[in-house]
């Protein structure tokens, strides 16, 4: 892998706006096979780990960006002049993961799953823009679908919906909950 | 729960706060059900505090649990008190069932409680899902990514948001309900094609570089002109010419071209 791919990838980054995709890259790098571009990304994203780095490559949503670190954010924020972002609710969260785990799906039925009425919750998560509404079911008052959006993978950090809690995830958590309740 | 903190997991925290509410003397009970997400969330507290196992929960004990707090709350809130007690009704109807004699033990599908366990051990798994995501948000809240829209000058201390048709509708039907109030006349309007007016638009936003379209939409005489004035700005957003941005729901919609001469170039050919 030369450095001057590696550069190459870096720029191309840089100045997307979207996570870039390695089908992103291969229309741009016309003729540099896959594992090459691969290998390129992967240099890029140990050299964004190493300390003394203020920005990283991070891979969300299907492809790589470029995020400042964490450690960083009060003087980014204090630069951009923007408040602290604020963490989702409890039932915004709740909403969000129903959704992400059962969608395509409807206000009733993510209600049924949490035991109350989730249609503050669901306004909440589209006015931040991490669920759309997909259509509506051929059902009797034909409800609302709602998806969970690409900014909501943006959100979390993840690369696709695969990159969910797992079923065995999730048990690990309930034995650790039970083990520290006895 | 790997982490204990309470600031990253709040619903352990909310737990153990209502925790120590419950278990307070009984002349000073201050316990409230917001602490709880809902009636699923104040049930698998009282099975977690019994140390009882969720698919054999004691129907008439957790029931008497259950409604005694219930019985506690100060305030009524009419949805929520609906939700809560619904899932009482469900507990009795249980409990009812329970106590019918039968001939035969039951085949575990026949449990009466099967249908509120399924419903707690989905629940449950909601939960345990979000004390993940919840340490995945704490850690890409502090990361910046290159997704914010760069501040107009003159940009107040709100964060523009780019618009989803969601918003464009929501906003759509405000300014007709507007145009309704006031337009009394009946307006017989030329008619425009939606091309002849985009490339007005765009002439007006390469001159302006910045459009207050809620401006530009009430100066439009016709009420066929406005609404195709506003399809344009739709088809425009959609082909990715010109950018949208509220400050807030219902606010103003500002224009401006977005700076890519390709895709100008593209669209206006």
């Amino acid at each position: 892998m030369s450095n001057d791919l590696k550069a190459l990838v870096e720029a191309l980054i840089f100045v997307s706006q979207e996570p870039v995709t390695l089908a992103d890259l291969q229309t741009v790098l016309e003729g540099v096979p896959a594992e090459e571009i691969q290998a390129a990304v992967d240099a890029l994203v140990r050299d964004g780990e190493a300390d003394g780095r203020g920005v990283h490559v991070i891979r969300a949503g299907g492809g790589w960006l470029f995020a400042t670190k964490p450690a960083h954010d009060r003087e980014v924020r204090k630069l951009l002049q923007i408040e602290r972002k604020n963490r989702l609710s409890s039932a915004g969260l709740e909403t969000l993961a129903a959704i992400a785990y059962r969608q395509p799906v409807t206000q009733s039925e993510i209600s049924a799953i949490r035991g109350v009425d989730s249609t503050g919750a669901l306004k909440t998560l589209l006015e931040k823009k991490l669920i759309k509404i997909v259509g509506r079911k051929k059902a009797p008052g034909n409800p609302l679908i709602y998806r969970t959006s690409d900014e909501f993978l943006l959100y979390l950090g993840l690369d696709s919906l695969d990159g969910l809690p797992s079923e065995a995830e999730i048990a690990k958590i309930l034995e650790q909950e039970r083990a520290a309740e006895t | 729960m790997s982490d204990p903190s309470p600031e990253i997991l709040p619903t352990g925290d909310d737990a153990s706060a209502a925790l120590t509410a419950f278990e307070a003397p009984a002349d000073g009970y201050q316990v409230r059900l917001d602490v709880f997400e809902g009636p699923l969330d104040l049930l698998l507290f009282l099975i977690r505090k019994k140390k009882i196992d969720i698919h054999d929960i004691p129907i008439a004990a957790i029931t008497r649990d259950y409604l005694g707090y219930l019985e506690r709350k100060t305030e009524i809130n009419l949805d929520r008190e609906a939700e809560f007690v619904f899932i009482a009704a469900l507990l009795i109807y249980i409990k009812s069932q329970m106590l019918l004699p039968r001939e035969t033990d039951l085949a575990e599908s026949e449990d009466p409680r099967r249908v509120l366990v399924d419903r707690l051990v989905e629940y449950e798994k909601v939960k345990a899902a979000c004390s993940i995501l919840r340490e995945r948000e704490d850690v890409q809240i502090l990361q910046w990514k290159r997704d914010f829209i760069p501040p107009l000058s003159g940009e107040g201390p709100l964060e523009p948001v780019e618009l989803s048709l969601f918003d464009l509708a929501e906003s759509f039907f405000r300014m007709m309900k507007r145009r309704e109030a006031d337009d009394t006349r009946v307006i017989r309007g030329r008619e425009v094609p939606i091309e002849v007016k985009m490339k007005e638009m765009v002439t007006l936003l390469q001159e302006r570089h910045v459009l207050d379209f809620l401006e530009y939409f009430d100066s439009i005489g016709s009420l066929e002109e406005a609404l195709v004035s506003f399809f344009c700005l739709l088809e425009l957003i959609k082909s990715r010419v010109a950018v949208a941005v509220q400050d807030e729901l219902f606010q103003t919609i500002r224009v401006w071209l977005r700076k890519d001469p390709h895709r100008t170039v593209a669209h206006e050919q």
